[in-house]
């Protein structure tokens, strides 16, 4: 890279004595380039400028997209209406645009309303792009103008533009003569709006929207073209209506081969990774046809099916190939079904992470399963107030009085099933509630109620849970548990276990819901030794 | 007195700033329940004292010299136990300290490792030159360079308070690295605050400006501008599960946008499951995370490495009675199971003990010097003695003349018996390790003395059958230990013991020979068995191979019998230490000076169950301000009682809806009427209070009562016993009694 | 001057005739019923009677409604040089009053080389608005403001309109006040106190006819003979271009775009999109260009987003569309894995994954916002329970159904049984 730019660099400094033989040390230029002024230069891509041909050929299957984003663009100094690129997320848009601008080797403004994630910061950046501003400590990262509204924006956009055309103009009739890499080519400047679907979301596209889409009639400048990028289609943006519509040129994502071709890009043993790919691609494309998902799913699976292979270099036959596939096959359904795959200690040179692990087995052998023991800890109470607060959200609160009754089990399952013969049709709109609506939600004072409930039924097994001091947990364990519950409440709204709306606890009128998963309750129930399904409403 | 009412207080004062829960009982009621602790403490204080005295007041012939001399040495005793307070303590505290952080290096170590190493897997993309860094579109380059590299640190634990010393050290050792480090935490993620503020609050832990306008390419320039960029910069996020999940992965997905520019990487503590992030984020923003998991030692572990040092080695002399550790174990497993709280609760302990035994100041002295402590004992004034010849564990153990000698030697003995009991109690966890056994259990019951006393006179009985035949009388002892206490842990180690397999019991007598070297008594005992170990150790050998080859089809027999033999001697070993020197705290005289034991005192501190403790307050708060007026009338109403409890005794009648009229009207009777009248009259008193007494009702004006009344209302919704009138039911005010 | 030089030339020439509206409506402005000459009778008369005047330019988006207006005001400068200044304001970024004021002011500072001062309060612009409303009336001089997107003024309070309006009234001073907006209605969005003091003279802009649009096609393509342009090249060209016109095929390519959507400035980016494929090679027009510029240019984008699905992803899509066809009125994700997976019971089908892929999926389809929540505020509640609505219609699904390559069978046999 440094040695990329520092003709540039040197370029820069000598533009006004025209003279290109300085001492090309990349290294220094690049230590002190901070310090150099700005020229109209930063404008342009900035690294020399690549053929047409290169171009095509590092993009598979956007040859189309491409030839039109450059016809559109048109011929040097020749005004341009607004374009509208849209296509699904990774199918290249931005590196394609940006490349574009290298080949062209145009003055052009980027700016990402991701990073620029609200207007004052979106315009903050444009115009410090325009006036060759940069932050820094010396002027304490502060840009070079403040300004929030679009009026004020439109003026300072207006003059800063201005400047940077002459400049170029100037330029260019500078350049006639000696043509050189880092140059600005031509005098049209291209505003670059990528996420611009963020923009919705910002005052939900009530201004800056038809705004940004009318900045080109607004300005009336010629010699400004716009280019907006999106991930969705134009007409997701008809809501906020009122825009000169720009033209539009669509992305589609890639095809199955064509994903193969991209990765197969920079893979060292083609042949290797193509007999791979010929094993897994298809299913995976059935997924998902998203470049960046499929490759971070298939990166593993690549060096698991290369685990047997010897010698990086092997060109595989057909039998080879075979043993390969019947290597990878166990791995494959696994990993389809695996959105989120967390790789466990990366570093194996240390002793301590074995150690560890052993230990992590230990503990299963010493636990009664390895499955239904919880990976975390929870107090006691912290667990009853989780199982109430899962009933609470999943029997119908007109049963409670039927299901927990202070009698105890057997009791409480006799009466228990009398409402259920009773209203067959009111199970089954439980059950769409519960599909439907999720987890019901519940004031404090029922979950209150349940816990007590539960607690004292449950006392008996925790006095056997314990063995030495039923003295101590008799004379008040309810008590005990009972204590803080409240705060046992928060760490579990905290660990988004029970969610609530609304302010403080005491003033009961929040409504809580719990959303931890059943199986998570299960658990929980299980290491308590406390009968969850007897309590479980239609389970 | 000052200063003893001082001294006394500071356990109260801990109490209420360290759980800050039970803070309301002391504001509610006017601070009045302090003011009751104080008295009844130093109350206590004062009787025993004169009980010291009675003894030693016979050699002073003045009484007020007495008297003076008296103060003088309470003065000076309670100076030195708060000096032996804070000694004990520091020592404590650094333990406890040092365990935590050599629980951590581990994780720590690989963190580092990891962070080390993902960085250079970026700098690997590709090293970028100052402009190509700062400039504001992105580089050009494959999807699965973009992906942020993120380390999930499980905390095993729900609660979080134990973790935030860990993250910070992580922080800090991090920086030491010389990496750029940010701790973040859920506050930076509010929904309130959007990006910006996170991003704000990013930026100011690298840059000194103030910033209105915060975004990343500030920080690009500025990670370019310094001479640093070739250290990474780590973002670390305490607590996941907290944080506002938009804003979260908006932040993640701006970070992904610059993660060539800058090398990021980001530290996220979980504390429930690895479930959490999918539950949070969505898919999008996995998609941009690169993670990789830690795990962090379970509080479980942390508790068991504390509790060995703290009160198995016994790194300060303290150490707490059977029913306080059992206290301490149901309050860590039920109530909240985070350390912070149970080293706050040993705190309390330790500070309340201190407070509290009169003699306990030698503790600090048996801590500070070994050699000097037998002639500073004899230097102890006459009335020392007397306080240690009170002690009932000494008089119960009749060492008769109470000269320091004895009492010097006490204190060896004490000591002596410490260590044994300790060494003993680390074996046993030793041996029930490989089932774990949670040394907080086995603690509970090694201190137990009525388990103790049971297992002593069990020796008695077979003392004679031990001598002679071993194995046969083991196995009936075995049978009646089983009887005595069923699934009692010890009995299940001994039990474990006796079926382990030949190389782990080798292991085991090893790890046992270093624990108690320096117990000869012990150690010669270990000695001999692990001769005969030694002296079978051909075969052990061979049969060690052998089960690790796992065919064990020739002559199984005699192998299997031997081995037997072999673990029958450990598990015989095991018995007899538990027999002679697992002897508990409790039962060695001397030991109330330092052991803690009141159970009561620690409950009220940690557990102050303040909704009940209102509750309790208000309705016999006599007890509390005690005033002449109204404490001999039962349940009965007078109008000299305190507001706020009058109505919450009315209160008791409604429902769970108060309707405001009845109330209102009901205290203005109990208000209005004179202090005789008792409230089953209430109802006719209205009238009677028009006959008799009309001053009365002209003095207390409508006005007034009215006042009385809202205050007092206020006041109980204050306390949170009350819910204000709803839209639906203006006229109703809802009580907020959970139940409890 | 060489053919590929001469022809990019030709086409910088045409790209910015196209990218200049006042050049393309200079087309129109000599007939005298045309806008162009109503609005300049009308600004010139009241400049020359020296009176105040209003008037709303009303019309579709893209009508030239402002490029007209620019004609007129550009025309009227040159012949009144100093009796005219303009403040241009736009409704999108002077909505709110104090905005507003505040370039009003700007401008007037800037037209009569005073200083503007930022700091400036909302009252002293106003004032500072009226006093040179004054003063320009005494010194015979037209101000004109032209509000742009007028109907975005006519929101909130309407002070702006108002203040102008009543010291037009008052104040012996002559402005003109040219409404521009593309709601017709937006004379009724007035206040009254405003209306009564607006007068309703408005200007009708139509989409242009059928002859307007030859003239207009060959003002802009014919390339003069005179200029740097090679003689015989520009020659050629506009025989080229003549005949092309002629053509029945051409005309038929027009009127269908024409069709789609009516106005100027559609035509003109449609014809852009055209002339970018006029390749320098030959260097001149063909109706395949237009051809293949109306194909690109008229998209059906939710059946480019079927496309783009993957096929787990069609799969969700059928099963919201069978939820839906049950009359379920409101349904979830959840709700949307039950008839997933009942469709794997029946029939067995190849591809049946686990939650969190489908799940994966169907946040892929909201973010191409194939489908989405009905609700827009449930934020406590996690995605799968949020009730969610299709955006495509049951033919668009089938229609991209049908031409997605290796659409499984299942999905399409499915969507017959609907159908």
């Amino acid at each position: 890279m440094g040695k990329e730019e520092s003709p540039q660099i040197t370029r820069r400094t000598t533009r006004s004595s025209s003279s290109v033989t300085v001492a090309k040390n990349g290294v220094e230029t690049t230590k002190t380039s901070d310090s150099r002024p700005l020229t109209i230069n930063e404008l342009v891509f900035g690294e020399n400028p690549i053929g047409l041909d290169d171009l095509l050929s590092s993009f598979p299957s956007r040859r189309a997209q491409i030839l039109e984003l450059v016809r559109l663009l048109g011929p040097s100094n020749s005004p341009m209406l607004p374009i509208f690129i849209y296509g699904g997320s990774s199918t290249g848009k931005t590196s394609i645009i940006l490349q574009i601008f290298r080949h062209l080797n145009r003055p052009f403004v980027y700016s990402s309303c991701l990073t620029c994630y609200s207007p004052r910061i979106l315009f903050e950046s444009i115009l410090n792009q325009l006036l060759l501003h940069r932050k820094n400590a010396a002027n304490g990262y502060s840009s070079a103008k403040r300004c929030e509204r679009p009026s004020d924006f439109v003026n300072s956009l207006r003059e800063a533009l201005s400047n940077v055309i002459n400049n170029l103009k100037g330029n260019s009739g500078k350049s006639s003569t000696k043509n050189l890499v880092g140059r600005a080519d031509g005098s049209m400047v291209y505003l670059i709006f990528d996420n611009l679907e963020l923009v919705r979301e910002w005052d939900k596209s009530a201004t800056i929207l038809p705004f940004l889409f009318n900045l080109f009639d607004v300005l009336k400048m010629p010699e400004v073209g716009l280019i907006f990028v999106s991930n969705t289609s134009p007409d997701t943006y008809y809501s906020s209506m009122g825009y000169m519509e720009p033209i539009p040129v669509h992305f589609p994502d890639y095809t199955e081969d064509a994903i193969r071709q991209i990765l197969m890009k920079n893979q060292v043993n083609r042949k290797l990774y193509l007999s791979f790919l010929d094993v897994v691609l298809r299913p995976f494309c059935r997924i998902t046809r998203r470049v960046d998902e499929l490759s971070t799913a298939l990166a593993p699976l690549f060096e698991k099916y290369c685990e047997p292979v010897s010698d990086s270099g092997v060109v595989p036959n057909e039998e080879m190939k075979r043993v390969l596939f019947s290597h990878l096959q166990p791995y494959i359904a696994p990993s389809l079904n695996e959105v989120f795959k967390v790789s466990s200690q990366p570093s194996p040179e240390v002793k301590t992470n074995s150690e560890i692990k052993q230990k992590g087995s230990r503990r299963k052998s010493g636990g009664c399963e390895e499955i239904d023991e919880l990976d975390f800890h929870m107090s006691t109470s912290a667990k009853y107030l989780l199982i109430s607060a899962f009933l609470a959200s999943r029997n119908p609160a007109t049963l409670d009085a039927s299901l927990f009754d202070p009698m105890g089990g057997f009791d409480s399952r006799k009466r228990k099933r009398k409402p259920s013969q009773k209203s067959l049709e009111q199970k089954e709109t439980v059950e769409q509630e519960l599909l439907m609506k999720g987890p019901g939600t519940f004031p404090l004072e029922r979950l209150l109620a349940i816990f007590q409930c539960i607690t004292s039924i449950a006392e008996g097994s925790i006095d056997e849970e314990e063995q030495g001091d039923e003295g101590l947990e008799v004379q008040g364990g309810d008590g005990r548990l009972m204590s803080d519950v409240l705060l046992q409440l928060s760490s579990l709204c905290n660990a988004n276990f029970i969610i609530k709306g609304g302010s403080c606890p005491l003033e009961g009128l929040i409504r809580y819901r719990s959303t931890v998963s059943e199986d998570m309750v299960m658990k929980v129930a299980r290491s308590l030794k406390f009968p969850l399904s007897k309590y479980l409403y239609r389970r | 007195m000052a200063l003893a009412s001082a001294a006394t207080d500071s356990p109260i004062q801990t109490t209420s700033e360290t759980n800050d829960n039970n803070l309301q009982t002391f504001f509610v009621l006017h601070k009045a329940s302090s003011r009751k602790s104080e008295k009844r403490s130093t109350g206590t204080g004062k009787t025993r004292r004169r009980i010291d005295l009675s003894p030693s007041s016979p050699k002073k012939t003045d009484k007020s010299e007495a008297e003076r001399a008296e103060e003088w040495d309470e003065r000076r005793y309670e100076h030195l136990r708060m000096e032996a307070f804070e000694l004990v303590w520091s020592r404590i505290d650094l333990t406890i300290k040092d365990v935590l952080r050599g629980i951590n290096t581990n994780v720590l170590n690989e963190i580092h490792s990891w962070v080390c190493e993902s960085f250079n897997a970026i700098k690997s993309f590709g090293t970028l030159g100052f402009a190509e860094a700062t400039r504001s579109f992105p580089i050009v380059a494959a999807a699965t360079c973009k992906r942020l590299f993120t380390g999930l640190i499980l905390t095993k634990n729900m609660e979080f308070v134990d973790d935030l010393l860990t993250f910070e050290e992580l922080g800090l050792s991090l920086r030491s690295h010389g990496c750029h480090v940010a701790n973040l935490s859920s506050m930076d993620f509010s929904a309130k605050n959007g990006i910006g503020g996170c991003l704000r609050g990013f930026l100011r832990q690298f840059l000194t400006t103030t910033l209105d306008a915060a975004d990343i390419s500030i920080l690009a320039s500025w990670y370019r501008e310094q001479d640093n960029h070739d250290s990474p910069v780590v973002v670390i996020i305490d607590d996941m599960e907290r944080c506002c999940g938009s804003v979260l992965s908006d932040f993640i997905l701006m970070l992904s946008e610059w993660v060539l520019k800058i090398p990021i990487i980001i530290l996220m503590g979980v504390s429930t499951t690895l479930d959490a992030p999918r539950n949070i984020l969505p898919s999008n923003v996995l998609q941009r995370l690169c993670p990789s998991k830690f795990i962090l030692g379970s509080p479980a572990e942390r508790m068991d490495a504390v509790v060995e040092a703290v009160l198995v080695k016994q790194c300060s002399g303290f150490s707490v009675g059977h029913r306080a550790a059992v206290f301490l174990r149901n309050y860590f497993l039920n109530q909240d199971g985070t350390l912070t709280s149970f080293i706050r609760a040993l705190k309390i302990a330790c500070a309340q003990h201190f407070s509290m035994e009169p003699l306990s100041f030698i503790l600090g002295d048996l801590l500070v010097e070994e050699k000097q402590k037998g002639e500073k004992i004899c230097l102890l004034p006459e009335v020392i003695l007397k306080h240690a010849s009170q002690l009932p564990s000494y008089v119960r153990n009749q060492m008769a003349d109470q000269t320091a000698k004895s009492l010097v030697h006490g204190f060896s003995e004490l000591k002596r018996l410490q260590k044994c009991w300790s060494i003993v109690v680390l074996c046993l966890y030793e041996a029930g390790k490989c089932n774990k056994i949670r040394l907080l259990d086995l603690l509970c019951e090694a201190l137990d003395p009525d388990l103790y006393i049971s297992r002593a006179s069990n020796n008695h009985v077979e003392l004679d059958k031990d001598s002679g035949l071993g194995m046969a009388s083991d196995r009936c002892k075995r049978r009646k230990y089983s009887t005595f206490q069923k699934g009692g842990i010890i009995s299940q180690i001994v039990r474990k013991v006796r079926d382990l397999p030949a190389v782990m019991l080798y292991q085991l007598l090893k790890s046992w020979e270093n624990i108690t070297v320096d117990i000869l008594e012990i150690h010669e005992k270990l000695k001999e068995l692990q001769s005969v170990l030694r002296f079978e150790d051909g075969k052990l050998k061979q049969n060690v191979d052998d089960i690790s080859k796992r065919h064990s089809s020739w002559s199984p027999l005699n192998i299997e019998k031997d081995s037997k033999a072999i673990n029958e001697k450990a598990a015989t070993l095991l018995d007899c230490l538990v027999r002679d020197y697992l002897r508990p705290m409790e039962c060695i005289p001397l030991h109330e000076i330092v052991c803690f034991k009141n159970v009561e005192k620690l409950q009220l501190a940690l557990i102050g169950d303040p909704r009940r403790r209102i509750q309790v307050d208000l309705l016999e708060f006599y007890k509390i301000l005690q005033c002449s007026c109204c404490s001999k009338s039962g349940n009965v109403l007078l109008p000299s009682m305190h507001d706020t409890s009058v109505m919450y005794t009315l209160a008791q009648e409604h429902g769970d809806l108060i309707n405001l009229h009845d109330w209102f009207q009901s205290f203005k009777t109990v208000v209005l009427q004179p202090s005789t009248k008792g409230k089953h009259k209430s109802k006719q008193s209205p009238l009677s209070k028009k006959r008799k007494h009309k001053y009365e009702s002209e003095n207390k004006s409508e006005a007034s009562i009215q006042a009385r009344f809202c205050r007092a209302v206020t006041e109980l919704q204050i306390t949170g016993l009350l819910r204000m009138p709803s839209r639906r039911r203006p006229d109703c005010v809802q009580r907020v009694a959970f139940g409890l | 001057m060489g053919r590929e030089s001469a022809a990019e030339e030709a086409l910088k020439l045409i790209r910015s005739r196209l990218c200049d509206p006042s050049f393309v409506f200079r087309a129109f402005s000599d007939s005298p019923e045309s806008n162009y000459s109503k609005l300049k009778f009308i600004i010139s008369s009241s400049v020359t009677e020296a009176c105040n005047n209003s008037i709303l330019l009303l019309g579709p988006r893209g009508s030239g409604k402002i490029a007209v207006l620019e004609l007129v005001l550009k025309d009227l400068l040159l012949e009144y040089a100093d009796m005219i200044s303009v403040i241009r304001l736009n409704g999108l970024l002077h909505r709110d009053d104090n905005c507003a004021f505040k370039e009003i002011a700007r401008q007037l500072c800037v037209e009569h080389q005073l200083i503007f001062s930022k700091m400036a309060s909302f009252d002293d612009n106003s004032q500072f608005m009226i006093a040179m409303l004054r003063e320009c009336g005494l010194a015979h001089k037209t101000i004109i403001f032209v509000l742009d997107e007028f109907d975005l003024f006519a929101q909130g309070k309407q002070r702006v309109l108002y203040s102008l309006l009543d010291a037009m009234q008052s104040v012996t001073s002559q402005a003109v006040v040219i409404g521009v907006s593309c709601r017709l209605d937006a004379d009724q969005l007035l206040e009254k106190r405003v209306r009564s003091r607006f007068s309703h003279r408005k200007l009708l802009f139509l989409p242009p006819s059928q002859g307007d649009i030859e003239r207009l096609l060959e003002h802009i393509f014919s390339l003069p003979i005179d200029s740097t342009l090679p003689h015989d090249y520009a020659v050629e060209f506009n025989a080229k271009l003549q005949n092309m016109l002629a053509d029945d095929k051409f005309k038929q390519t027009i009127n269908t775009h024409m069709n789609s959507d009516a106005s100027v400035n559609d035509l003109l980016r449609f014809l852009f999109r055209a002339v970018s494929y006029m390749d320098s090679g030959s260097g001149l027009l063909s109706l395949e260009y237009f051809k293949t510029a109306l194909s690109n240019i008229q998209r059906q984008p939710k059946l480019e987003c079927i496309k783009d699905c993957s096929v787990l992803e069609l799969y969700v899509l059928v099963c919201m569309k069978r939820l839906e066809v049950k009359e379920k009125n409101s349904y979830n994700f959840n709700a949307v894995m039950k008839e997933y997976k009942s469709i794997h019971d029946s029939f067995m089908t190849s591809d049946y994954y686990a939650q969190n892929v489908c799940l994966r999926a169907f946040e892929h389809l909201l973010h191409r916002e194939l489908i989405c929540f009905t609700d827009n505020r449930a934020y406590n509640q996690s995605v799968e329970f949020r009730p969610v609505k299709l955006l495509i219609s049951f033919h668009e699904l089938h229609q991209g159904l049908k031409s997605y390559r290796s659409c499984p069978a299942i999905l399409l046999k499915l969507m017959d049984r609907e159908a």
